[in-house]
């Protein structure tokens, strides 16, 4: 009887052991792993996605429509709306480049324009258009732990890297503790003024990896507005031409 | 000349040719703009005369088909002079996307815009006049376009000017280095009738920059214009653009660009926002200073304005605009062009006899529907 006694109490011990070691692997992931994890999730090689941007402001709004291709460095956007229809943009690194459909002519957009609202909307071509992996950009910390939206959080601080071009300073990130897909994101300037808040409403599985697919851009410096940003079709790690990313595919 | 007079008849035949082989499921769009506008003309005394515009403009959008793309858009509207529905085929075009070139066979845009308000050296002086296009951009023409890397090309046209019997080409080559965009191009303008008198041949060089310096975009462009027997012109232009953010996240943003030039071209270049004559007693040079002020009231509304000033003289034709995004496809805009200056200055009132008599000012009024 002592000898079953003994043995259950090991047993239990052991297993207390292993899940305390499991409970702690999760809780001591690193800032580091837990944005590679939402890196992973989020950026991928290649891309083609069909979009809506609805933009309100009050009791208006208007939708933009758009197809976009992407990969690791550029990206290129064409709009399908009545009102754009045929306009262009191409994305190498830092430079932007705009092609005009009724002019049929290329421009290079200035530098400063990249963090402006595109086509009218609270998300910034930076934000549409940027490729690049957060973890290039920003260092990041664990700040905290929150559930939002029903959903347990890990919340991250990330602070521009020395030397690096970003639209945002700082970015405080709500990201999934499962799906590691960010929830909610409020954008800094360096003077500490929030600029946006970005919230996810609907998120889906798609190809193996969680999309968001609904997501709302609040510009915080304005009253009243917002972008919601709705992806309708999205396929990844295609097969894209590499002059799908030169000034002469805007033509 | 037998290509130049059956031109067009020969691209609507190869066109009609294409079309009957593409397959009926190809799905084929028509969209456009519909603008109706009440225009007021007010003249130096005071009086004003207003006409109603209507215009539409109406794309053919038809998909491309094995490396060929079709473009057909065609401009009614409503001819001031005549007071008649008039029409002008913006584009009626084939393009074909050979491995290496692309070949552009019809009535077509070309313009070598580079983001200033006036270019001087455009394939056409006048093509793009304050951010406003003009017809003086649609040209019957076949393009040959070389591309050599993603940013790097070399394109030759061949154009046929309704006003003359030759052709008329250029030769244009663009590529970036450091983050500069660079282009390098050259025209040779063909002998031109135009209301009864010659416009003898001419030729231009032309050089435009455009890039960044730290938060300011920065432009320039140098043209170097000459004819057989006759004095030669070295225009110039330098300018730049710049974005101020405010607290409650508005935006203003700042264009600013000065143009250098013998006033013989001038006219040209200034378009439709310049109806006068050039007066005899300015001197050959005229140094033009443009401005832009555009401020986003909220993400559907913006007012802007617009200055055109002549150094030499002081007179300036100051153009202020409103635009309101009413819905998704309605669109509502008000705009001005009010014109100071002394007697016979480039931008005032003419007294010259003969001379044709500038407006003191103009307001529009117009609704655009797209669809």
């Amino acid at each position: 009887m002592k000898k079953i006694k003994g043995f259950l109490l090991i047993g239990i011990i052991i297993s207390i052991l292993i899940t305390s070691l499991i409970i702690t692997t999760a809780v001591e992931m690193t800032a580091e792993e837990i944005i590679n994890k939402r890196d992973n999730n989020e950026y991928f090689d290649t891309a083609q996605m069909e979009a809506e941007m609805i933009i309100v402001s009050g009791n208006r709004k208007i939708i933009k429509t758009m197809v976009a291709l992407t990969d690791k460095k550029n990206s290129f956007v064409e709009f399908t709306n009545p009102q754009d229809r045929g306009t262009k943009f191409l994305k190498r690194e830092d430079d932007l480049w705009m092609f005009f459909p009724d002019a049929e002519e290329i421009i290079k957009i200035s530098g400063h324009m990249l963090n402006q609202g595109m086509m009218g909307s609270d998300f910034s071509y930076q934000d549409v258009m940027e490729a690049d992996k957060l973890t290039d950009l920003y260092d990041f910390k664990i700040i905290g732990e929150e559930e939002f939206e029903g959903r347990p959080c890990y919340i991250l601080e990330g602070i521009a890297r020395e030397g690096v071009k970003v639209s945002y300073y700082r970015r405080v990130s709500w990201i999934d503790k499962e799906r590691f897909i960010g929830l909610k994101e409020e954008l800094y300037a360096e003077s500490g003024r929030v600029l946006k808040e970005t919230r996810v409403n609907e998120v889906q599985e798609i190809e193996g990896r969680w999309v968001p697919i609904n997501s709302v851009m609040e510009n915080k410096l304005r009253k009243d507005t917002y972008t919601e940003f709705i992806i309708t079709l999205i396929k990844f790690n295609l097969e894209i031409p590499e002059e799908t990313f030169s000034l002469q595919n805007l033509r | 000349m037998i290509m130049k007079k059956y031109f067009n008849i020969i691209i609507l035949f190869v066109i009609f040719f294409l079309l009957s082989a593409i397959s009926i499921s190809a799905k084929i769009d028509i969209g456009g703009e519909l603008t109706a506008s009440l225009i007021n003309i007010i003249d130096n005394e005071g009086n004003i005369s207003a006409y109603p515009q209507v215009s539409l403009d109406l794309e053919l959008y038809i998909p491309p088909f094995d490396n060929n793309q079709i473009k057909s858009a065609v401009y009614l509207y409503t001819n001031p002079t005549t007071a008649q529905l008039d029409f002008m085929f913006k584009k009626l075009y084939l393009k074909h996307k050979f491995e290496k070139l692309h070949l552009t066979l019809g009535r077509q845009p070309i313009s070598w815009s580079f983001g200033s308000m006036l270019n001087p050296v455009d394939f056409t002086l006048g093509a793009m006049v304050m951010d406003e296009e003009t017809g003086a951009k649609y040209q019957n023409a076949i393009e040959a376009y070389i591309p050599l890397n993603w940013n790097t090309s070399i394109s030759a046209i061949a154009a046929f000017p309704e006003a003359s019997q030759d052709i008329k080409w250029g030769l244009r080559g663009r590529t970036m280095i450091e983050g500069y965009d660079l282009t390098l191009n050259y025209v040779r303008e063909p002998e031109i009738y135009f209301m009864g008198t010659i416009i003898p041949a001419s030729q231009r060089i032309g050089f435009t920059v455009k890039g960044d310096l730290g938060p300011i975009g920065v432009y320039g462009a140098l043209g170097y214009y000459f004819k057989e027997n006759d004095d030669s012109d070295l225009a110039y232009l330098i300018g730049g653009d710049y974005s101020y953010f405010f607290e409650a996240g508005n935006k203003i943003y700042f264009q600013l660009e000065y143009l250098s030039m013998k006033k013989e071209n001038l006219s040209s270049i200034l378009g439709p926002f310049f109806a006068g004559n050039i007066p005899n007693n300015l001197n050959e040079n005229i140094g033009l200073i443009l401005g832009m002020a555009n401020y986003e009231i909220d993400e559907f509304s913006q007012v802007n304005l617009m200055t055109i000033s002549s150094v030499n003289d002081g007179s300036i034709i100051i153009i202020p605009g409103y635009r309101n995004q009413l819905s998704n496809n309605l669109s509502l805009d008000l705009s001005a062009a009010i014109y100071f200056g002394k007697e016979d200055s480039l931008f005032g009132p003419t007294v010259s006899e003969g001379a044709q008599p500038k407006p003191k000012g103009m307001i529009s009024v117009g609704l655009t529907y797209s669809f």
